[in-house]
């Protein structure tokens, strides 16, 4: 029995830790390959899982929907509703300063956490959105969870192969070079802009996509059932605990921070009642110092960026 | 026009607040070239120490103030010997990452001490003052009054201070600074003082207008960053224009848009700025 | 004995060097100008002299001190002061506040000095409350050379003090150099105007490439036919 418990919660870390790595490769879109600052994570997220909850759960006098709709046309939707936000925003922003970046998106984030919040008509407040329909139902409980397993690999798989081949293509060269050094890249003619919009875009879509693999994954949504902050900095930490800019670290520091995470969680359950109200914060504060301690003495992370080997260019193309 | 005319009253004094968290983000941005995400907990922190110096130590608001404020200009001076300065070669953008680090771990800090529920400084209950249709908080009079005296005593030590001299110099150009032959670590260590002074003034001022909460620095974060920005960064009398600016945008809002999107103003001045007055409406780097 | 002597400056900002051997050699008193094309490296080894390159070979020493790695600041402490050609003075400061950031590193009384400057820069004294950021271009670099006159150096690094002045504004600036010789500074200077710089200069030197490729005093490199015809204008 015991050994049954475990495995089961194995499947569930597994589960959890892989649609952390599939927000984690999103924002090495933005922050490994274009050097965009993003703290608006928690938004895009929210966005894909939001969508995917309206479009799939049954219809429901609570919020707009639902339309019972297919597993696969929630996610679908949910990658490009949450790209067409951040598109629309990008435009704004995208051409922005780091740091200013970074503020914008603070306010983006944030305005996104109110609607959910407060639009009720939309998505039933901070009640939230139940009954998120489950793939793989018919497979029984154990089929069931390991069947959504094999879904969240399968998806960091082929994410992880598309983006490697962004990244070795032309454009993850650009993308680098721009995140390096924008003027040369000014210089040389590129639409700088577009370019960051591209990337700014696809991680966005990317974290849209892992919010509505989420939401069918818990089966519930609201904006108290996690604290965006909480989200977007964890993400934030896996990267940089894994290595900004190389996508299988983006993927190992996911399963390393979460494995951190659910242990500390084992650890501040012991902790007497009182205390346990506050075992998250502990849990936040022991994370904010494995950030630090990796920032200062181990600033490329677990696995640093290598930049890809340079492509033969044809000497005729080049002239 | 009496409800505009209370609306301003409250903008005043909001951004008052904002402009005391704006002074120190436009010092810190100009100085060290990094947007400083923690700042907004700061705020929190410096509230939280002034409720210890009520609670624990017994003191009357005003000593409790001064120390929450003297421990807080401590602690960011700590955070920066201990992190920032050993993080600064590394350029900017690290800087950015460690200190919304900062703010998680300030954050969490102030949970585990202090819980998560909503707490008072306890002070009496004061009814409002009435002239005709406006209602004025004693509280809020305090609040505008010691914000004019400190933002004016700024004034005084970064015009008359050799170190605050320097401070503006830094903040034009910390290369030709250090060039100059300006202990540029020693200017750094002032900064932190003064923004961790500051911000937890504003924290303390928030709390005594509101509620202690431990998001209560990290929610006003984006109308601080704001106002730093309207105002230019690294201009001090911008920052305060710009915090007064957000505040009573903010609250004047509330007359067409629902409260809970009062952020939404802040964000709205960010972008504006951003995008057509990139060096603020006062001008500034 | 010499005040500045450096030798065999390697280094520059990222993996390429742009020094790649320098010499550079200035005796109390002297006026030594530095010529060469563009991309030379003039205005880095300038700058490798106070700190602000990272260097990878060579050694730099001050007075008999070995300042190689010390920290500008401290290079202040011993005499040295360098002026940059772009972005040289605080431009929300007032001309005033810049001359005292100058004198940042002195604790004594800087008041004689301050009147001393607006007497050798009177064009200053008329602006000492107005901010620098408002003056012109030859008024800052005016602004910028008593900033750093206020450490009281005994070697002023000028990086291409006339660079975008008007011709009267060339002349005006070379004849307060030329005063603030007069009153004991050595000067060290990467100039354009080569011609007029070498004509006060007691030697100079020709950088190509980031190295030294040739030497001698003012008079004989003016003098000099094929360096007259090919850094100075024909």
């Amino acid at each position: 029995m015991e050994l049954v418990g475990l495995a089961s919660f194995l499947v569930f870390f597994l589960t959890l830790a892989g649609i952390y790595a599939l927000v984690t490769l999103g924002l090495n879109v933005q922050w490994g390959f274009a050097g965009q600052f993003d703290i608006g994570i928690a938004g895009f997220w929210a966005v894909g899982a939001y969508t995917t909850a309206i479009l799939t759960t049954p219809p429901s006098p609570f919020h707009l929907g639902g339309f019972g709709m297919p597993f696969t046309v929630g996610a679908a939707a949910a990658t490009l509703l949450a790209a067409l936000v951040a598109l629309a925003v990008g435009r704004i922003c995208v051409d922005l300063r780091t740091d200013y970046l970074a503020i914008a998106t603070i306010g983006i984030g944030e305005i996104l956490r109110l609607v959910l919040k407060n639009e009720e008509w939309l998505t039933n407040g901070v009640r939230g959105i139940a009954g998120i329909p489950r793939p793989f139902a018919d497979l029984g409980r154990t089929g069931q969870a390991l069947a959504f397993l094999a879904l969240v690999l399968a998806a960091i798989a082929t994410v992880h192969a598309l983006l490697e081949r962004a990244r070795r293509a032309p454009w993850g060269r650009v993308q680098r070079a721009i995140r390096d050094d924008e003027t040369a890249v000014l210089a040389v003619g590129r639409d700088v802009r577009r370019f960051r919009l591209e990337s700014f875009v696809l991680g966005a879509a990317v974290m849209g996509f892992a919010g509505a693999v989420h939401a069918h994954f818990v089966g519930f949504i609201s904006p108290e059932a996690f604290d965006p902050l909480y989200t977007t900095f964890l993400v934030w930490v896996m990267l940089v605990v894994g290595g900004s800019g190389n996508n299988l670290g983006a993927i190992l520091g996911a399963f390393a921070v979460w494995a951190i995470w659910s242990l500390a969680q084992f650890v501040t359950a012991w902790l007497p009642l009182e205390w346990a109200a506050r075992a998250g914060a502990l849990r936040v504060l022991l994370v904010g110092v494995l950030l630090q301690a990796v920032l200062l003495w181990r600033p490329q992370g677990l696995l640093p960026e290598r930049p890809p080997p340079p492509v033969v260019r044809d000497e005729r193309e080049s002239r | 026009m009496g409800e505009i005319l209370q609306l301003l009253v409250y903008g005043l004094v909001t951004g008052g607040i904002y402009a005391l968290g704006a002074i120190g983000v436009s010092l810190v941005f100009a100085i060290l070239r990094f947007a400083h995400f923690a700042h907004g907990d700061l705020m929190t922190v410096g509230a939280y120490l002034a409720l210890f110096g009520i609670t624990t130590l017994g003191l009357p608001l005003m000593p409790a103030f001064a120390l929450g404020a003297l421990l807080t200009a401590l602690l960011t001076v700590a955070v920066d010997r201990l992190l920032y300065r050993r993080l600064r070669r590394n350029g900017a953008v690290v800087l950015l990452v460690s200190s919304f680090g900062v703010a998680l771990i300030l954050r969490s800090l102030v949970q585990l001490v202090w819980g998560p529920e909503n707490l008072v400084y306890g002070t009496a209950i004061v009814p409002p003052w009435r002239l005709g249709e406006l209602r004025i908080r004693p509280v809020h009079l305090a609040i505008l009054v010691t914000g004019v005296v400190l933002v004016t005593a700024l004034h005084l030590f970064l015009t008359r201070s050799r170190i605050g001299k320097a401070m503006r110099a830094m903040a034009d150009d910390p290369d030709l600074a250090r060039i100059a032959g300006i202990p540029t670590e020693r200017v750094v260590v002032w900064t932190w003082l003064l923004a961790g002074g500051l911000a937890a003034t504003a924290g303390m001022f928030l709390a005594l207008d509101t509620r202690l909460n431990p998001l209560l620095g990290w929610n006003v974060l984006l109308p601080v960053f704001a106002a730093a920005l309207v105002g230019g960064i690294g201009n001090v009398h911008g920052a305060v224009v710009g915090g007064l600016v957000l505040g009573v945008a903010s609250e004047l809002s509330t007359a067409v848009l629902p409260a809970v999107y009062k952020p939404a103003v802040a964000f709205a001045a960010i972008v504006a700025v951003l995008v057509w007055r990139p060096r603020g409406l006062l001008g500034g780097r | 004995m010499s005040l500045l002597e450096a030798r065999g400056l390697r280094g520059g900002y990222g993996d390429t060097d742009i020094l790649r051997g320098v010499d550079l050699v200035v005796g109390p008193g002297e006026i030594v100008v530095v010529i060469g094309p563009n991309g030379a490296g003039k205005s880095t080894a300038l700058r490798a002299l106070f700190g602000l390159v990272r260097l990878r070979a060579g050694a730099v020493r001050f007075d008999g001190h070995d300042i190689t790695h010390r920290p500008p600041e401290s290079r202040v402490r011993l005499g040295l002061a360098y002026v940059p050609q772009e972005r040289n003075v605080f431009p929300s400061l007032t001309v005033e506040e810049n001359l005292q950031m100058g004198a940042f590193v002195r604790r004594d009384d800087i008041r004689s000095d301050l009147e001393r400057l607006f007497e050798l820069f009177p064009v200053l004294a008329e602006r000492r409350r107005q901010r620098a950021g408002t003056l012109s271009g030859g008024e800052r670099q005016m602004v910028a050379i008593a900033r750093a006159l206020m450490t009281r150096p005994r070697l002023l690094l000028l990086d291409e003090p006339t660079a975008g002045l008007s011709l009267r504004s060339v002349d005006v600036l070379f004849a307060r150099i030329a005063a603030v010789h007069r009153e004991g500074v050595a000067i060290l200077m990467v100039e354009q105007n080569a011609r007029k710089a070498l004509a006060m200069a007691h030697r100079g030197y020709l950088l190509v490439g980031g190295a030294n490729r040739f030497e001698d005093t003012g008079p004989a490199l003016l003098a000099h036919p094929g360096i007259a015809e090919m850094f100075l204008g024909g």
